[in-house]
């Protein structure tokens, strides 16, 4: 029943670990660079940190279910093409808005249908599409931009309820409805035992096939939504869009305690990886580290706290079952 | 199954095959291979190219890659090589690989020539420039030293660290910086890559580093969206002025909003089409003069015996005045 | 020793390519008859090796299971050229470079290794971080400029061309896949390979050094990428930081492609050679008849998914 212990009160090692860890970055940030810790600065850090959160959420749904979508920042790219058309040509905002979100899960479809009833593995079927969605992209986008858009969308970022920007409330929102579908309904209980083992499921008469379709269709839905944040915040759809977000968004989950193995997740985990990620690039380059180096701290990291962890549990007095195959 | 997939396959690649094949006649083949393709600023070197084709009686071939990868750049030019056109232009990615085809160019007999970013040492027949790469560089300096004077602090997002002639550029600007204005600051560079995301990041991040930064300048096209949406996100119009190497089109928004003061670009169009020129020129076997008339363009182009270099004229600087008189 | 060798060649893989790739060259000469030379036979092979190089080590750590991957070789590729380069500019005589070379992709294909076998941590996750470390600190120690100095006599070995082949692609990816095929179909250390991507439990209960088995491809993976960077510098005549860009997603393809079962021990070297020739065949005759180059990464995705569709399919009505 490891995998329950999902909640948001009661924290387990690794989101323990990476909370103590953002905590040491941001005092030995606030020490090194007086920019640091200002109110001003860490709306930046949040700010920068809307897509990947979002996308790292459905990734953490797919991981922890045994999926996998590198695919998914071109899905984020093909869904802003959408958004930003809409936008341009002044379609309601609330439509607008919606477009992303409904592309993304027609994309989620698209994917699930390749990979779930084609029986491909997920990482391979994904790389295939990933190819087929970036030829769409350069067809869609026909060479010219998606530039200097209306700023239809800016409420999104700029208005805010109660003092807290209506992003902010979105992204919230999502993490709890995902939180409660984990915890509280079948469907949860369906993807983690997939994520468990994909044949007892199916033999206990888990409708998988169903789950497998759900949980990609979310995850394009995830990645639709950060599209239409995207829009609101660049006003701006270039052809490279969300190139780079897919092993972000990997290397942000598996950080935050969710294996690829899939049976187990931690939400906390996400949030807090996603966090540790953007404070180090930011507290880095207000430190003048050239941002050449930022995939090397996000590389490093990776490697470096699942070594301690691995390392730690060999050590005698932890070894409470640390049996990870 | 295979029958089907292989019938299917087939099918697919035919109609792709006619499509590519149609339209082939016995014109001289002029190519174009710039450093990416679907970005606005090659796109409109295209049309620029495909003018000049249509007037000058040449066929013109337009084809690059899909990621800023040197090798897919090289293997696109080779391909050109293999299939026997008059006369290849390339923007090179990185100056320094661009040897073997030029070789290989040279043993088929085909002019191999620059176009829009240099490989000087690599034996290429000519260099069509836009600017001088120090041109470049100084333009931007002094026009924002006129905006936010010489003691300033000034910082540099770029896309690939690894693409050559932005390097030079930046390299210019510093020189220009420590040559004529001992007082002002250029932060190190950084390099964003090339989606929006990642340079909105980075500017975020270098105004909060420094809250003194009078100016932002984006040297990719691609970079230009990020840092100005960056200026306006962080409520910084006014207090940091924006600039950068991008067309009208893509930068008028920001203009207008004031996140950029202005912006230094040539009209790539006209670019394309003395690129498409001078592989004419090349082909034909006529030399450039001191002076060349070429159809179309107002002034004389001037060329540079020495360094080989066709260039296309002093860069333009949009401002908020003139933005809107240009289209591209 | 019969049954690993059908495991080896999926015959149906095998076929489905070559029978790709004759409908690719039946089409091209339909359309273009000049295209058909040995100037277009040259520029296959050659930019074919590097590809080549690198998809062998990423088939060979997949093939031996325990979802294994290699996600870093771009970024091994990238910093090998690099420290190579560097070493040069420092002082050493270029007579090493290719040790450096192929030295320095070895030690950071074992470091990938290490982190699998000793500290356990997921291929996937641990040449994930290596991939972002590798290709960062490439860019980082060079600020992304091109390193020159290549002596001549390497780049005369990387630019020749003998009988139509490349002189590189003869005298090292030719011999990587030979010898490859060969210790994998008839020798006993082959026999674990695939032995332990059918199943590991059973690999670890009969005696095969799984863990060490797994340590060498890693690190054999590596010292291709190595091999794969020296090429690259003999060939472009510069260390560019960002050589092994998109290699990781390319390599994958062509090892999917080239019948490698994602889970390990199914597939065999041969395919993985015919899915790289088809690949670069495919890209040149596409660039040769001037369809535009969006067209590449979709049908090169397609591809890929309808051949493991037709490869799944006929396994169910087998």
């Amino acid at each position: 029943m490891r995998q329950l212990k999902d909640g948001i009160f009661s924290l387990n090692g690794r989101e323990l670990a990476l909370l103590a860890a953002c905590a040491l970055a941001i005092i030995v940030f606030s020490v090194a660079s007086p920019y640091f810790g200002t109110p001003g600065n860490a709306a930046t850090i949040l700010r920068n940190s809307v897509e990947l959160l979002l996308i790292g959420l459905g990734m953490t749904l797919l991981l922890a279910m045994g999926g996998i979508d590198v695919s998914v920042g071109i899905v984020m790219g093909l869904a802003a093409i959408g958004v930003g058309r809409a936008l341009g040509a002044n379609t309601d905002p609330v439509l607008t808005a919606l477009a992303g979100p409904i592309i993304g899960a027609l994309l989620g479809f698209v994917t699930a249908a390749v990979v779930v009833l084609g029986r491909i593995p997920a990482i391979v079927g994904t790389l295939g599409l990933l190819g087929i969605y970036r030829t769409a992209i350069f067809i869609l986008l026909g060479g010219q931009w998606l530039s200097g858009l209306p700023t239809g969308l800016t409420v999104l970022l700029g208005t805010s309820l109660l003092g807290v920007p209506i992003a902010a409330f979105v992204i919230v929102l999502a993490y709890i409805a995902v939180w409660v579908a984990l915890r509280r309904t079948p469907f949860g209980l369906h993807l983690l035992a997939i994520g468990n083992s994909e044949e007892k499921a199916r033999l206990s008469g888990i409708p998988v096939i169903k789950v497998r379709f759900a949980t990609f269709i979310i995850s394009g839905a995830l990645a639709g939504l950060a599209a239409t944040f995207y829009v609101a915040s660049y006003r701006n759809v270039e052809m490279t869009i969300g190139s780079t977000l897919a092993l972000d968004a990997i290397a942000a989950v598996v950080l935050g305690g969710t294996s690829i193995l899939g049976g187990k997740c931690s939400l906390v985990g996400t949030v807090l990886g996603v966090l540790l990620l953007r404070i180090l690039q930011n507290g880095l380059l207000l430190m003048g580290v050239p941002s050449l180096w930022q995939p090397v701290v996000t590389g490093g990291l990776l490697i470096g706290v699942l070594s301690v962890e691995v390392l730690s549990a060999r050590l005698p007095m932890s070894q409470l079952g640390w049996a990870r195959r | 199954m295979f029958k089907k997939i292989g019938r299917a396959l087939t099918v697919s690649a035919f109609s792709l095959l006619i499509a590519g094949a149609a339209g082939a006649q016995e014109k001289p083949k002029v190519a174009f291979v710039p450093q990416l393709i679907g970005i606005p600023y090659f796109n409109a070197m295209e049309a620029g190219g495909n003018k000049a084709a249509k007037e000058l009686g040449v066929d013109f071939i337009y084809s690059g890659p899909v990621d800023t990868n040197p090798v897919d750049q090289l293997q696109i030019v080779q391909s050109l090589i293999d299939q026997g056109v008059g006369a290849i232009s390339v923007s090179v990615l990185d100056a320094s690989s661009i040897a073997p085809v030029v070789k290989a160019a040279e043993a088929k007999g085909i002019k191999l020539f620059t176009s829009d970013s240099d490989a000087p040492e690599s034996g290429r027949a000519v260099y069509v420039a836009q600017a001088t790469d120090e041109g470049l560089g100084s333009t931007i300096i002094d026009e924002l030293v006129k905006r936010v004077g010489e003691d300033a602090k000034i910082g540099i997002v770029s896309g690939e660290a690894t693409a050559s002639n932005l390097n030079a550029w930046i390299g210019f600007m510093q020189k220009q910086a420590s040559a004529k204005y001992p007082k002002l600051q250029l932060l190190e560079p950084q390099y964003a890559g090339g989606t929006a995301q990642r340079a909105a990041q980075i500017s975020t991040d270098l105004m909060a580093a420094n809250p003194d930064l009078k100016a932002i300048i984006a040297v990719a096209s691609t970079t230009c969206p990020g840092v100005a949406q960056a200026i306006e996100t962080a409520g910084k119009i006014g207090s940091v002025i924006g600039t950068g190497y991008c067309s009208p089109n893509t930068a008028r928004s920001y203009i207008k909003s004031g996140a950029f003061g202005f912006s230094v670009l040539w009209d790539p169009a006209q670019l394309g089409y003395l690129t498409v020129w001078a592989g004419k020129q090349l082909i034909d076997g006529k030399k450039f003069e001191a002076e060349n008339k070429v159809p179309g363009f107002n002034q004389a182009v001037t060329y540079d015996a020495q360094k080989g270099i066709l260039l296309l004229g002093p860069p333009a600087v949009f401002t908020a005045e003139n933005v809107d008189k240009f289209d591209f | 020793m019969n049954r690993v060798r059908t495991l080896q060649s999926p015959a149906l893989v095998l076929s489905l390519l070559s029978l790709l790739w004759v409908i690719v060259i039946v089409g091209l000469f339909a359309l273009k008859p000049s295209v058909l030379s040995v100037g277009t036979i040259t520029t296959v092979l050659q930019f074919s090796t590097i590809l080549a190089l690198v998809s062998l080590g990423q088939g060979m750590v997949i093939l031996a299971g325990g979802a294994g991957i290699d996600l870093s070789v771009g970024g091994t590729v990238s910093l090998s050229a690099v420290l190579g380069m560097l070493a040069v500019k420092a002082g050493l005589s270029p007579f090493f470079l290719p040790f450096v070379c192929i030295g320095a992709g070895t030690a950071l294909g074992a470091f990938n290794g290490v982190l699998v076998t000793k500290l356990r941590i997921l291929p996937l996750i641990a040449t994930l971080g290596t991939f972002f470390v590798y290709s960062g600190v490439a860019l980082s120690l060079t600020g992304g400029s091109a390193q020159s100095g290549v002596p001549d006599w390497l780049l005369w070995w990387g630019r020749g061309v003998l009988a139509g082949i490349p002189v590189p692609f003869l005298t090292i990816a030719i011999p990587a896949f030979a010898i490859a095929g060969v210790v994998l179909a008839w020798t006993s250390w082959g026999r674990w390979v695939y032995a332990m991507g059918f199943n590991e439990r059973s690999a670890r209960l009969v005696g095969i050094p799984v863990d060490r088995t797994r340590l060498i491809l890693y690190s054999l993976s590596g010292t291709l990428a190595g091999a794969a960077a020296l090429f690259s510098l003999a060939w472009l005549g510069s260390g560019r930081p960002n050589i092994g860009q998109n290699l990781e997603l390319e390599s994958l393809t062509a090892a999917m492609l080239g019948g490698i079962a994602v889970l390990g021990g199914r597939g065999g070297v041969g395919g993985v050679f015919a899915a790289v020739i088809l690949l670069v065949t495919l890209k040149t005759g596409l660039l040769q008849l001037n369809v535009n180059t969006v067209w590449q990464v979709g049908i090169v995705g397609a591809l890929l998914i309808l051949v493991l569709l037709a490869d799944r399919f006929s396994e169910s009505w087998r």
